[in-house]
């Protein structure tokens, strides 16, 4: 009976370089998935300090491991892993910390204008819509489960596949579907009263 | 009215883009390599210190099989000392409830209703 065959990493010669003490090769799986892990943790958190604070705990944890990476999946995957893994843990305890759960409409957070996107070229009123529409989007993601905001996350921002997801949360593709399926509902329906045709 | 399905993906694909500031990284990596080296240098300390130690216990002689001993011996005695007992109960004297039963008003006895035949049917059933 045959397995198959896995295509090689990518990243293995990065990793093993690292694992033997290069620094240097560590960096650069730092400047290459950096980008991508911080809009996860960002997207899930909403708070840029908390999102520093967690990316460099990820990045020890993982140079710290390394070690006891044995390829099993990709580097990309096992990072992704170890993201999602703290990501959900911090969250846990700092809904604990401060009582105050993210899915609280009132929170500040859900307002950051660091949230909305301003790259869309369009014209002022346009713009003026689509910001007032981000926000609205954000309190609506905010309000999400955080299994199925990560689903979100992960899918329509980060843009990965159903099947890399239920890699990352070790799930099967099925739930991811069920997840993506339940939150794309609720958002729709957060964005029932504020959504223009114009858009 | 509700965005579509592909709409709203449309809308969400729209923060793909949001990334740290220009500069983040390279700051990033400074404090990731500063907080590595504190790291290592704390591991450094604290492997010293317990070098230390098992030299100083291993030139010790015979004597460190006593000190072993105490140190056992002490550790033993703080945690009986330190371990949470159970909370003594105090024999409270039981009392009696101040509670005094009420008796129901009395039912009005049976043969005490009317159940003369003039408020009977033909077939002995209730006539209102």
């Amino acid at each position: 009976m045959f397995r198959q065959s896995r295509p090689p990493d990518p990243d293995q010669d990065l990793v093993t370089r690292a694992r033997d003490g290069d620094t240097r090769a560590f960096d650069a799986l730092i400047l290459k998935y950096g980008d991508k892990l911080y809009g996860l943790v960002y997207h899930m958190t909403s708070h840029k300090e908390d999102t520093h604070d967690l990316l460099q705990e990820i990045f020890a944890r993982a140079y710290q491991s390394l070690k006891s990476f044995r390829g099993n999946s990709n580097f990309y995957t096992w990072i992704y892993q170890i993201a999602v893994n703290l990501t959900l843990n911090f969250l846990k305890k700092r809904k604990r910390r401060t009582g105050l759960s993210l899915n609280d409409p009132g929170s500040p957070v859900q307002h950051d204008p660091a949230l909305v996107d301003t790259t869309h070229e369009a014209n002022p009123e346009q713009q003026t819509n689509l910001k007032e529409l981000q926000l609205k989007l954000n309190e609506a993601i905010m309000k999400l489960s955080e299994p199925h905001r990560m689903v979100v996350t992960m899918f329509d921002i980060q843009g990965m596949s159903h099947g890399e997801i239920a890699k990352v949360l070790q799930t099967s593709e099925g739930t991811v579907r069920s997840r993506l399926h339940y939150a794309h509902l609720h958002l729709q329906c957060a964005l029932q009263d504020s959504w223009n045709e114009r858009f | 009215m509700k965005p579509s399905v592909e709409q709203l993906e449309n809308l969400l694909a729209l923060r793909r883009d949001d990334r740290p500031e220009e500069g983040y990284w390279q700051d990033f990596l400074c404090e990731f390599h500063h907080r590595q080296r504190e790291r290592a240098v704390v591991k450094s300390k604290l492997a010293n210190f317990f070098g230390r130690v098992a030299v100083w216990f291993s030139d010790l002689g015979p004597s460190k099989w006593a000190y072993g001993g105490g140190v056992a011996y002490a550790t033993v005695a703080a945690l009986a000392l330190l371990m949470p007992r159970g909370v003594d109960v105090e024999n409270i004297p039981a009392s009696p409830v101040n509670y005094q039963v009420v008796p129901a008003p009395a039912l009005e006895p049976l043969d005490q209703l009317d159940l003369s035949p003039s408020t009977h049917g033909s077939a002995g059933e209730q006539v209102f």
